[in-house]
């Protein structure tokens, strides 16, 4: 009787009953399947291991020009940003930051907020600096808000960037990752 | 055994597997941390209400405690609030007390309390409570997130989320 060493599968017609070697590799095989299945279970019951809000709202931002920013976040899978919660302050406040360029974002109608437009996937803004000095460096300071679609918010997060300012002509500077961000709780 | 058999089982088994792992998730996972622990350092607090008044969580000592960390901010916060208040009414004369730790500013509390006619005290946490959270399992920082002490002081049951009002319901029962 065949029975190659390589597999615990069973072809038709083939018994392995008889041979102890081959019901315990075969038992080893079903009990990996079944230990994965388990694993596979466990994970779907979890769900999406929740990500810390920085993970899960990823900010980044550069200047295109010494009277531009382009602030970028980049939303995980199964998270959402409010857009009416993100704010920007610039310093020095001589660099005179502007009105913010918001996407749109998706308006949804909420229970309790009413409709709210709320931001998934990348989301990129721009900022204008009416006096942004070529060469020099601005302080931005971000607030944001959001939430999981598995049912928890995080709290009001403020987040801190230096972004160098491109000279005259230069190309636009590298983008800039938030640092941890200091949590503020409050709106 | 022939093989349809055979194969059935195989099907049988895998299905209990996945039905296993699922089970262990929700109870070693989802389930806390901070369970059996003494709640010693969430008793010990005491926190503004919404009109300024220190209140001891001391106070509530020997009852079931429901500790509901919240804010209004927080949708699904305050998707799961009316169901506490229901529950407040109803088992609270059997010792059930919900208390919730709003963290947020007063103002928008009394307003949201006023709303849906909260019937337990909403005390007023800021920075300190996100951290006090963190300490009973709130490792993320993300609300709601709820503490249910027994009668002698010790963490039940730690939640991330949202609960379900049958969940809520038969760890109460077996408290109360």
């Amino acid at each position: 009787m065949r029975c190659p060493s390589t597999s615990t599968g069973s072809l038709p017609g083939r018994s392995p009953a008889d041979r102890p070697a081959a019901i315990a590799r075969r038992f080893a095989g079903i009990g990996a399947l079944l230990t994965a299945l388990a694993l596979a279970g466990a994970a779907a019951a979890a769900g999406p291991k929740l990500l810390p809000a920085e993970q899960a709202f990823r900010l980044s931002a550069r200047a295109l020009d010494a009277t531009t920013l382009e602030i970028r976040f980049d939303v995980a899978d199964g998270y959402y940003l409010y857009r009416d919660k993100l704010k920007f302050a610039v310093e020095p406040a001589t660099a005179g930051a502007g009105v913010p360029v918001l996407p749109p974002g998706k308006v949804i109608e909420d229970e309790f907020f009413g409709r709210v437009a709320t931001y998934r996937g990348p989301v990129v803004i721009r900022l204008p600096l009416a006096a942004g000095q070529p060469g020099g460096s601005v302080s931005l300071e971000v607030d944001s808000q959001g939430c999981a679609d598995a049912g928890v918010c995080y709290p009001p997060q403020q987040q801190r960037l230096t972004l160098p300012l491109p000279r005259a002509g230069a190309a636009p500077s590298a983008p800039v990752d938030a640092s941890p961000p200091k949590k503020s709780y409050f709106n | 055994m022939t093989i349809n058999q055979s194969r059935w089982l195989m099907v049988a088994a895998a299905v209990v597997a996945l039905a296993a792992g699922a089970w262990v998730a929700r109870t070693m996972l989802f389930a806390p941390s901070a369970t059996g622990q003494s709640a010693a350092a969430l008793i010990g607090v005491a926190l503004p209400d919404a009109d300024g008044k220190d209140q001891p969580l001391a106070q509530w000592s020997g009852k079931v405690l429901v500790v509901n960390f919240w804010a209004t901010w927080c949708a699904p916060c305050r998707e799961e609030m009316p169901m506490f208040v229901r529950l407040q009414r109803e088992r609270g004369p059997n010792g059930l007390q919900f208390v919730g730790i709003a963290v947020d500013q007063a103002d928008k509390v009394r307003q949201f309390a006023g709303e849906i006619g909260l019937n337990y005290p909403a005390l007023i946490g800021g920075y300190g409570a996100m951290e006090l959270s963190k300490s009973l399992g709130n490792s993320l920082m993300a609300l709601p997130f709820t503490v249910i002490v027994d009668r002698s002081g010790r963490v039940a049951h730690t939640q991330l989320g949202p609960l379900k009002e049958e969940q809520l319901s038969a760890i109460v029962r077996q408290l109360i």
